[in-house]
């Protein structure tokens, strides 16, 4: 192909700005040529092509999602299940651990061996453990002689008991001191 | 709704793919066909690129989400593959990057395809002693004709820069070219 002189002035040389299509704006100024019908045969290549590509490789069109079936949302809307269900679990075993603990203490609080209870328990809860304590040796024990002391009266009432002066003297005694 | 939005909804609909397909390559063939050669340097790896920068839009059509045009949408993707092909071809050739500029001069002036007089070897030369984005900027602007705001959403770089990139480029193509 014979070369352009139309750029041998050096001082005009892409001064000119774009030059009318695209084609003639690469092949004045860089030079660069395509050949003659390029881009018809080109077309009709890229279209063959695609045709061939799709027949081994068919497009799976993306079906358009619903607003709460979007990926985000699906998993906004797990994250906050998980949460709540995580959350009624931990209330629900932090009132157990308290019932736990009480009941513990109430257990603890019948064993007359106070030195071996007060190693059993916590710092935190042997405050606790005191006032089941003081609540079963108090009020507990007292309640539990007291239905004593009136069951055996009803008894005497109902039955003669040469024993009965000694056993209620005993109760006596026993409840003064409480 | 204008013409790149009627153009885009006719490529997502199913029945009306190839027919707008056909279209989209009488808009956009011959500017990425350019686009892609400057990156790519000769005819053969333009068409090559070409062809699978089409058949990627092609397969990603449904899933753009027109946050840009198309048609910056369908640069970038030129653009990368054009990258992806050099990548290839320099590990292919073992070239180190220092050498790259001037192996492409040289291939770009065994190009059956080339016709430069003596001016536009000139250009092309001081072209390839610029850096990368001096490059694409220069190119973008001056030979494909874009706009800054769509040179900066191809090469993700801001407006300002891009502005004060081109500038320094061509004052230094002024000054060498009268050498």
């Amino acid at each position: 192909m014979k070369k352009s002189r139309k750029n041998n002035d050096k001082t005009s040389f892409l001064k000119e700005g774009f030059i009318d299509t695209i084609s003639k704006n690469h092949t004045d100024y860089l030079g660069t040529i395509v050949p003659e019908g390029y881009f018809k045969k080109s077309k009709t290549a890229i279209l063959d092509k695609i045709k061939s590509e799709v027949k081994e490789n068919p497009v799976k069109e993306k079906q358009q999602l619903v607003f709460w079936m979007k990926p985000n949302i699906k998993y906004m809307v797990a994250a906050s299940l998980v949460f709540i269900f995580g959350l009624t679990f931990w209330l629900q075993n932090a009132n157990k651990k308290d019932d736990f603990s009480t009941t513990n203490f109430e257990i603890l609080s019948f064993n007359e061996d106070y030195l071996m209870n007060s190693l059993l328990v916590d710092d935190a809860e042997f405050e606790a453990l005191v006032d089941a304590t003081l609540m079963n040796e108090i009020v507990i024990k007292a309640e539990v002689y007291e239905r004593k002391m009136d069951a055996l009266f009803i008894n005497s009432l109902l039955v003669e008991d040469s024993l009965i002066d000694t056993y209620t003297e005993y109760f006596f005694l026993e409840t003064i001191i409480l | 709704m204008n013409k790149e939005a009627v153009l885009v909804k006719k490529l997502k609909n199913a029945t009306l793919k190839e027919v707008a397909f056909s279209e989209l390559l009488d808009v956009y063939q011959e500017r990425l066909y350019w686009h892609i050669r400057k990156i790519v340097i000769t005819h053969e790896n333009a068409d090559d690129v070409l062809q699978n920068t089409f058949i990627r839009v092609y397969k990603s059509i449904a899933n753009f989400q027109e946050k840009s045009s198309l048609h910056t949408w369908m640069y970038r993707i030129a653009y990368n593959e054009s990258l992806r092909f050099l990548e290839k071809s320099n590990k292919k050739s073992y070239v180190h990057i220092d050498e790259v500029s001037s192996t492409h001069l040289e291939v770009l002036f065994e190009d059956v395809y080339f016709n430069g007089d003596e001016i536009q070897i000139k250009l092309n030369t001081i072209i390839a002693s610029f850096t990368e984005k001096q490059k694409r900027v220069f190119q973008m602007k001056y030979f494909d004709d874009l706009s800054f705001r769509k040179i900066s959403e191809i090469l993700k770089i801001s407006e300002s820069t891009l502005k004060s990139i081109y500038y320094t480029t061509v004052k230094i193509i002024e000054e060498k070219i009268l050498l």
